[in-house]
């Protein structure tokens, strides 16, 4: 019966991707590997939360269940095998067009092991729950969790993650070009004294950030300093103490950019935020809100950011445009 | 009140658990992912047959791994939850009683949050924890609810709903004040929350403690039904009052403590399933207990298929489903008895 020997193929095939030593009874792992041509044991890695993991090599089938990870893979080149995403995975808009296995927070498990993936991949900081990795060891689904907290986190967050889907020289690559922008951002920002601003990431009620977390980092790097200083990660910040603090930026990162200049002409008449200097003399800060994934693209909205938030360090380049200054400021 | 018969307990818990039956195969087939009958049903026969070692198949995987583990989870949650709460309504002779408003609930959640916090990711340090505080929760709300060495019924429900504000009120600071991200996962801890399989060791705790409590309860419902008439009545019927009082207590708070270390705090349960049950079977304990904990698993196993079907791929807090379409229920369940 055809349904039955199909049926069998698939049962073959999962068996050929799963870990030796699971489920896997020595006889059926020969089956497993004569169907194989090229049979390579899985490599033991520990991921960014310290779990051990045991991947497939090499990886075939890829879920990704974070949207800055999502980006990695891209930005990796490892997009065809990339087989579903969650539904907040929206960069590059191609990764909208990949199967949707639900929400980050809570995908659907029966939804990612239909689509029979050798690895899951889950950013553990942002969005995703340990729960998740946690069920799919259970079904021997290999998860690999990254963190970051810092710049250099996401950095070596993309050289594992090359290593571990087997992208080294493209993750090389694209940290070579970060690192780049990176230290060009830095010359350029030698001089200059920190800003001191309020990261909006929520306004009502208004949440910003502290100081463990990576946007923390990111704000160092473009110049700027956070006013709020705590160990909690997403603070909820009361409003008498930014109007003491009186920031000299506000620095906005808005999905959607297009309504920001009403939500602006808002804040100047809301109780509060129209007591503060930097809104009343306009000091505000709009980048991407590419600022808020740990991924590659992090590195141009900081430095968007940075030209907002210090325009005379940028002010020696020809003109305004980015390619100019790609090569520009020949030391 | 109807007297009972063997014959007559016999027939309503078999049409209850044919239903059990029906919605745990509906539950199976019914998800995210279309399964079809036919391989549902090769699915099942292949593992009864036992050569579960084809398993490997997503199907397979899916069904076995993902569906069964989460109804079966459902069945022992409900079961524990409407058994407990069916207890502690005879208990205070209060229709309003159940695990929520006596504060265990919370108290286990302000459990399981604090292990999340002190002893974050480490395995069944979560559950213990929930079980801890809600076994301890409860320990001091009885404490608390005695007036006199006597343990006085307004005051216990006083102070379960007091212990309750607290606890939440509490979980609330904790979640603001807290370092990361993890506070979501916190929240749906908060809840209920059925998506999580249970490790298989944890599964046979559970089970093995399920039917030690709700035994245990059933062992004093003939007593129950005494002690509902009045307690001093039932004193002078020679019921040994303090200490049906005392398992029931213990064996109920075991129940919650169990429900709530595997699923968080699961709401509305204990105290529909067991008001449905008596409207339907009238409020003889000794039919009322094994209903309730297959009305419990009924009621649960249907609210999470619904959780995980009407949004898919995204799922439903199986507790707010629980409320949407049992409180109508309910309802009509009342109406139906007043005409």
């Amino acid at each position: 019966m055809g349904w039955r020997r199909l049926a069998l193929a698939l049962a073959l095939l999962v068996w050929a991707q799963f870990p030796a030593g699971g489920q896997t009874s020595p006889s059926q792992q020969t089956n497993a590997e004569r169907d194989k041509t090229t049979p390579l044991a899985p490599r033991m890695v520990t991921d960014e939360v310290g779990r051990h993991v045991e991947i497939p090599q090499p990886v075939r089938r890829i879920v990704s269940l974070a949207p800055n990870v999502t980006e990695m893979i891209y930005a990796l080149g490892a997009e065809s095998r990339l087989v579903g995403d969650s539904d907040a995975c929206d960069y590059p808009p191609d990764a909208q067009k990949k199967t949707k296995v639900g929400g980050p927070f809570t995908p659907n498990l029966e939804q990612i092991v239909a689509l029979k993936p050798d690895l899951v991949l889950i950013a553990a900081n942002s969005g995703n729950r340990r729960e998740t990795a946690d069920a799919l060891d259970l079904l021997h689904i290999p998860t690999y969790a990254t963190n970051a907290f810092t710049i250099e986190d996401i950095l070596k967050s993309i050289v594992d993650l090359g290593d571990v889907i087997g992208a080294t020289e493209q993750a090389r690559t694209v940290t070579a070009s970060m690192r780049a922008k990176m230290d060009q951002l830095r010359t350029k920002l030698a001089d200059t004294k920190p800003a001191h601003v309020l990261f909006v990431i929520w306004q009502e009620p208004l949440i910003s950030i502290g100081r463990n977390t990576f946007l923390a980092d990111a704000l160092r790097l473009a110049g700027a300093e956070s006013i709020i200083d705590t160990r909690q990660d997403w603070p909820h910040v009361n409003m008498e103490e930014v109007v003491h603090l009186q920031p000299e930026y506000l620095v906005f990162a808005p999905d959607h950019s297009s309504e920001m200049a009403t939500h602006l002409a808002a804040l100047r008449s809301t109780p509060g935020w129209r007591d503060l200097k930097a809104v009343q003399e306009n000091r505000v800060a709009v980048v991407s809100d590419a600022i808020n994934r740990p991924a590659p693209r992090l590195i141009d909205a900081v430095v968007e950011l940075a030209r907002q938030l210090h325009p005379e360090a940028f002010a020696n380049a020809p003109c305004g445009g980015g390619a100019s200054h790609a090569n520009g400021k020949a030391r | 009140m109807r007297t009972l018969t063997l014959n007559r307990l016999l027939w309503i818990c078999g049409a209850l658990l044919a239903v059990l039956f029906v919605v745990v195969v509906l539950a199976l087939k019914v998800g995210a992912v279309p399964i079809s009958m036919t391989d549902l049903a090769w699915n099942l026969v292949r593992v009864i047959v036992g050569r579960d070692t084809q398993l490997s198949s997503e199907y397979g995987l899916i069904i076995f791994g993902l569906r069964l583990p989460r109804i079966v989870l459902g069945i022992f949650v409900g079961a524990a939850l409407s058994v407990s709460g069916a207890g502690f309504q005879a208990l205070l002779r209060n229709p309003l009683a159940d695990p929520y408003v006596l504060g265990v609930s919370s108290g286990g959640s302000f459990g399981a949050i604090l292990a999340l916090i002190f002893l974050p990711y480490m395995p069944l340090v979560t559950p213990l924890a929930a079980f801890v505080a809600a076994t301890a929760t409860v320990a001091m709300v009885f404490f608390l609810g005695r007036r006199q060495g006597q343990l006085d019924n307004t005051t216990l429900l006083l102070a379960g709903v007091i212990t309750n504000s607290f606890f939440s009120a509490v979980i609330i600071f904790l979640m603001t004040t807290l370092k990361g991200g993890e506070d979501r996962g916190m929240l749906y801890w908060l809840m209920g929350d059925l998506s999580t399989p249970l490790a298989a060791s944890v599964r046979w705790m559970f089970g093995l403690g399920l039917i030690i409590g709700i035994g245990a309860i059933y062992t004093t419902a003939a007593d129950l039904n005494l002690i509902t008439m009045g307690e001093r009545e039932a004193m002078h019927l020679g019921v040994d009052v303090t200490r049906v009082k005392l398992v029931v207590y213990v064996s109920a708070s075991l129940l919650t403590g169990l429900a709530v270390s595997v699923s968080g705090a699961i709401g509305f349960v204990g105290l529909l399933v067991p008001h449905a049950m008596r409207l339907l079977f009238g409020s003889d304990y000794r039919v009322l207990i094994p209903t309730s904990a297959i009305g419990g698993a009924i009621a649960v196993v249907v609210a999470d298929t619904l959780a995980r079907k009407v949004v898919a791929p995204t799922e439903l807090p199986v507790g707010a489903v629980l409320a949407i379409f049992g409180a109508p229920f309910f309802l009509y369940l009342l109406r139906r008895r007043l005409a």
